[in-house]
C-alpha cells in the first residue's frame, strides 16, 4: 500500500514539474522567438551567424537562438543586440532594445524591439536597411519607418 | 446492510455535489466581482474619456497633428492634464492618430514612460480602425498582452471626422487582486476535492482488499471453488425451488491418498473440481462440501423438467470416468458417485434437501459406486420391493383427499367390549386399493407434506371422536413433538377441539430420548396432557424400550410390542417378558394393551397374563369407519 502510494506521488510530482516547466518556459521564450525571427529575417542567407550582446540579459536572449554563435568581439559580430550606444560603431547589423536609443543611433541601427504601453513594438529604419542592403519580406514591410 | 450502502452512496454524492456547487459558486463570485468592477471602472473611464474629449475639443482645431507639432506648450499642458487621470488602475492614457499609411502614432501621452510625439505604436489595427470608422467607443479585453486587462477606445471627432483615438489602458492589477483574494477559498475547495479524491482512492483500494479477502474466505484454496463458508451465506438467501441439489463424492479417494500420497490426492481433487466446474453452467453453484465431497446447486427454470440435474450428473460421472488424472508420471483413474435431490421444494428445509441428496449418495455408494441416484430412482426401486410411494404421489393423494384413517378396535379383556380405537393412516389409490403407511411415510418424513398429513389425521380423529364419543389413539413420533411446526399444529388442533381432547390418546413411537431434548419433551408432553389427552407408549418391549422413560414422562398406557405378543402361546421368553411388563405397569398404575392378537391362543394368553386391553386381527381388523353398534 505504502509503495503504491509513493509510486503515485512520484508520478504526480513528475506531471507537476513537467507542466510548470512548460508554462514558465513559454513566457521566457516569447522574446527569444521574436529575436530568432528578426535575426534570421535580417540575415536570411547566412549560415554561420555570429552574434553579440552588450548586456547579460541580451546575451541570455541570444544564447538560446538556434544556429547562431557568439562573436569574440563586437567587430566580429554579424548581429549586435545593444541596450546602450557603443563607443565605436561596429560593422554588423545593430538592433536596439529601446526607442530612445534607436533615436540616438538612427544612423547606424537597423531597428529595434521594445515594449511600448504594454505592447511589443518592432521598428526597422529604411535608410539603414538600404545601407546594409537588407530586403525585408512582405510581412515585415509594415514595420519599416522612414524617419523617427 | 444493502440500504446502508445506498445511504452511504447518497451521502457521498451529496457531499461531492455540495463541494462542486461551492466550487462553481466561488468561480461565479469571482466572475461577478470582476464584471462589477469592470462595469464601475468602464463607467469611470467613460467619464474620463468624455472629459478628455471635451478638453481636446476645447484646445484642438481641425488638424490636431499640425497644431500639436507646432505647439509644444499645448502638448505639454494636455499631456499633464491626461497624466492627472493616471492611476494604478488606469495604467496608460494616450491619444493616437492614424497617418496616411494607416500607422498609428502618438499625439499625446499621459503615461509615465512617455512616448515621443509622432512615435509609432503597433496596435491591433483592426479594432482601432473600427473605432475610427464607426466613431463609437470600443471596449477591448486584452487577453494577449501582459499587464493589461482592458483598453477603452474613444474616437476624437471634430466636425464629423475622426481625428484621433483616445485610449485608456486598465491595469491587470485589480482583477489579479480580486483573484488573489478569492484564491485561498478556491484552494481550500480544491484541497477538499483532492482529499476526497484520495479518500476515494483509499476507499476503492479498501473495497478491493475487502472483496479479495471475502473471496478468499469463501473460496477453497486447493480447488478454487466455493467452500462451506460460502454455502452458509448462500443458504440464507437462496430460493431452493430454483435449484436441484447434487452431492458428489470421489469413489475410493482414500485409496488414492494411501497409494499415491496426499499431494496426489490434492492434485486429483483440484482436477476433479476443474472438471465439475467446466461441466456445469455459469448459473450453477459448485461448493467443496467436505474432503472429497462436492455439492452442486443446479439452477432450474420453472419450466425445466426434473431430469435436468440427472442429465448433468450423468455427464459429469461419465467425464470423470473417462478422464485420465495425471500426477507427476502417474495416471490415476477415478469414478464419482452422485446423489440428487430433484425436488428440494418438497423438503421442509434446505438442510433436509441436502441431507436427502447425501442419502441418495449413500445409496449410490452402497449399490456399487460410479452411479447417479436420484429421488426418483430410489422410489422406483423401493416401489418394486416395498410398494413405496413418491413424494408427488403422496402430495397428489393429499390434494385429492385420498389420505384417510382406518380404525382398529381395542377390546377390554375384562368386559370383552370395545373400549377405544386406534387410528391408522392409509393412502387410498385412485383405483380404490389401500396402501399402508410403510409405503409412504418415510418418503415424506422430512417434507411439509408430513405436516399436512399430521393435520389430516388429527382432524379425522377428532371428527370421529365427536361423532362416536369414543376414545381414539393416534401415532406420533418423538421427533414430531420436537418439531416446532408439528407441535404447534398438534396444539392448535387440540385447542380447536378442546372438549374432545380427553378422548384422544397419543401413542408415541421411537421413544429414544436424548439428554439435550429431555426438557423440551417433558414440557411439551405436559402441555398436551394438560388438555386431558392420554399418552401411550407404543411398541413397548422391543426396539428402543427403555425403562428410564417412566422417570421422564407421565405415561397412561403401555402398548406391548406385537413381536412379543404374536408368539406368546409358543415362546416362554415372550411370556416372561410380557408378564414382567404387566407387573411393572400395574405397579405404576399404567394400563397395558396387547398388540397383534391374531389367534384365540394368543388372546387367551394375554388375558391370563392380566393385560388390560387387546387389539389384533383376531379381535377386529382395521376398518375405514367406526361401527359403534359392534
Amino acid at each position: 500500500m505504502v509503495e503504491y502510494g509513493v509510486s503515485v506521488l512520484k508520478k504526480l510530482l513528475f506531471i507537476f514539474l513537467l507542466l510548470t516547466s512548460l508554462l514558465f518556459g513559454s513566457d521566457l521564450k516569447t522574446e527569444q522567438r521574436i529575436y530568432n525571427l528578426i535575426i534570421h529575417t535580417l540575415l536570411p542567407n547566412k549560415e554561420d551567424i555570429k552574434v553579440w550582446g552588450d548586456s547579460l540579459h541580451n546575451k541570455e536572449l541570444l544564447n538560446t537562438i538556434p544556429n547562431v554563435r557568439f562573436a569574440s568581439s563586437p567587430q566580429d559580430a554579424d548581429f549586435l543586440l545593444v541596450s546602450k550606444k557603443p563607443l565605436q560603431d561596429p560593422q554588423g547589423i545593430i538592433f536596439v532594445t529601446d526607442f530612445n536609443l534607436l533615436q540616438k543611433m538612427k544612423k547606424s541601427a537597423v531597428g529595434g524591439f521594445f515594449w511600448q504601453k504594454g505592447r511589443p513594438n518592432i521598428l526597422f529604419l529604411r535608410k539603414n536597411l538600404q545601407k546594409k542592403s537588407i530586403q525585408l519580406p512582405e510581412s515585415m514591410q509594415d514595420y519599416i519607418e522612414d524617419e523617427i | 446492510m444493502r440500504y446502508l450502502k445506498k445511504i452511504y452512496i447518497v451521502i457521498f454524492i451529496s457531499i461531492l455535489f455540495a463541494i462542486s456547487y461551492l466550487f462553481v459558486q466561488t468561480a461565479k463570485i469571482q466572475t461577478l466581482l470582476n464584471q462589477n468592477v469592470e462595469k464601475i471602472l468602464i463607467n469611470e473611464a467613460k467619464s474620463f474619456a468624455q472629459n478628455i474629449n471635451l478638453l481636446l475639443k476645447k484646445n484642438l482645431l481641425e488638424d490636431p497633428y499640425q497644431q500639436l507639432q507646432e505647439d509644444q506648450n499645448l502638448r505639454t499642458h494636455l499631456e499633464n492634464t491626461l497624466s492627472v487621470l493616471r492611476s494604478n488602475t488606469y495604467k496608460y492614457i494616450f491619444v493616437l492618430y492614424r497617418d496616411k499609411q494607416g500607422v498609428y502614432r502618438f499625439l499625446l501621452d499621459g503615461s509615465k514612460d512617455k512616448a515621443s510625439f509622432n512615435q509609432r505604436l503597433n496596435v491591433d489595427k483592426k479594432l482601432w480602425n473600427r473605432v475610427y470608422a464607426t466613431q463609437k467607443p470600443l471596449i477591448v479585453n486584452q487577453k494577449k498582452l501582459d499587464g493589461l486587462w482592458i483598453t477603452y477606445l474613444v474616437p476624437f471627432v471634430v466636425n464629423g471626422k475622426t481625428q484621433a483615438v483616445i485610449a485608456i489602458d486598465f491595469s491587470k492589477e485589480l482583477p489579479e487582486n480580486i483573484y488573489n483574494a478569492i484564491a485561498p477559498l478556491n484552494n481550500i475547495i480544491l484541497y477538499i476535492f483532492i482529499a476526497i479524491g484520495c479518500l476515494i482512492i483509499i476507499l476503492v483500494y479498501q473495497t478491493f482488499l475487502s472483496i479479495k479477502n471475502k473471496k478468499e474466505s469463501i473460496t477453497d484454496p486447493l480447488t478454487q471453488v466455493y467452500n462451506r463458508n460460502y454455502m452458509r451465506e448462500l443458504l440464507k438467501n437462496i430460493n431452493i425451488g430454483n435449484y436441484q441439489i447434487m452431492m458428489c463424492d470421489i469413489d475410493y479417494f482414500k485409496y488414492i491418498n494411501d497409494n499415491y500420497g496426499h499431494k496426489a490426492g490434492d492434485a486429483v481433487l483440484a482436477q476433479t473440481a476443474k472438471i465439475l466446474s467446466d461441466e456445469i453452467r455459469q448459473n450453477d453453484i459448485l461448493i467443496r462440501y467436505g474432503g472429497e465431497e462436492f455439492l452442486i446447486f443446479i439452477k432450474r427454470k420453472a419450466n425445466e423438467n426434473d431430469t435436468l440435474a440427472c442429465n448433468i450428473a450423468q455427464r459429469i460421472r461419465k467425464k470423470i470416468e473417462t478422464t485420465h488424472f495425471q500426477y507427476e508420471d502417474k495416471i490415476i483413474k477415478l469414478t464419482l458417485s452422485i446423489g440428487l435431490t430433484c425436488n428440494p421444494e418438497h423438503f421442509k428445509s434446505i438442510s433436509d434437501a441436502i441431507k436427502h441428496a447425501d442419502e441418495m449418495l449413500y445409496i449410490a455408494k452402497r449399490e456399487g459406486r460410479n452411479k447417479v441416484v436420484s429421488t426418483k430412482d430410489t422410489q422406483i426401486q423401493t416401489v418394486q420391493f416395498q410398494n413405496k410411494k413418491s413424494i408427488n404421489e403422496v402430495k397428489a393423494a393429499m390434494e385429492e383427499s385420498r389420505i384417510i384413517c382406518y380404525f382398529q378396535a381395542i377390546y377390554s379383556l375384562q368386559s370383552n367390549e370395545i373400549v377405544k380405537y386406534e387410528a391408522l393412516v392409509r393412502l387410498q389409490e385412485e383405483d380404490g386399493t389401500i396402501t399402508p403407511p410403510i409405503a409412504f411415510l418415510d418418503t415424506i418424513m422430512y417434507t411439509n407434506i408430513y405436516n399436512d398429513l399430521t393435520k389430516v389425521v388429527l382432524e379425522s380423529v377428532f371428527s370421529h371422536i365427536k361423532k362416536h364419543k369414543v376414545s381414539i389413539s393416534t401415532n406420533l413420533n418423538f421427533s414430531d413433538i420436537l418439531d416446532n411446526s408439528i407441535f404447534d399444529l398438534i396444539i392448535h388442533e387440540i385447542e380447536a377441539h378442546e372438549e374432545l381432547a380427553p378422548w384422544l390418546i397419543i401413542e408415541l413411537l421411537e421413544y429414544e430420548i436424548f439428554a439435550e431434548t429431555t426438557a423440551i419433551i417433558q414440557e411439551r408432553i405436559q402441555k398436551i396432557r394438560s388438555y386431558g389427552v392420554h399418552i401411550a407408549l407404543d411398541d413397548f418391549g422391543s426396539g428402543y424400550a427403555n425403562y428410564a422413560i417412566f422417570k421422564i414422562l407421565p405415561i397412561d398406557i403401555l402398548k406391548i410390542d406385537g413381536s412379543l405378543i404374536k408368539d406368546l402361546d409358543t415362546s416362554k421368553t415372550s411370556r416372561t417378558i410380557v408378564d414382567s411388563i404387566v407387573l411393572l405397569a400395574k405397579e405404576m398404575n399404567i394400563k397395558t394393551v396387547a398388540e397383534f392378537v391374531h389367534s384365540k391362543e394368543v388372546y387367551d394368553e394375554v388375558k391370563k397374563l392380566g393385560v388390560d386391553e387387546a387389539q389384533g386381527f383376531y379381535l377386529a381388523k382395521p376398518l375405514p369407519k367406526i361401527n359403534t353398534e359392534d
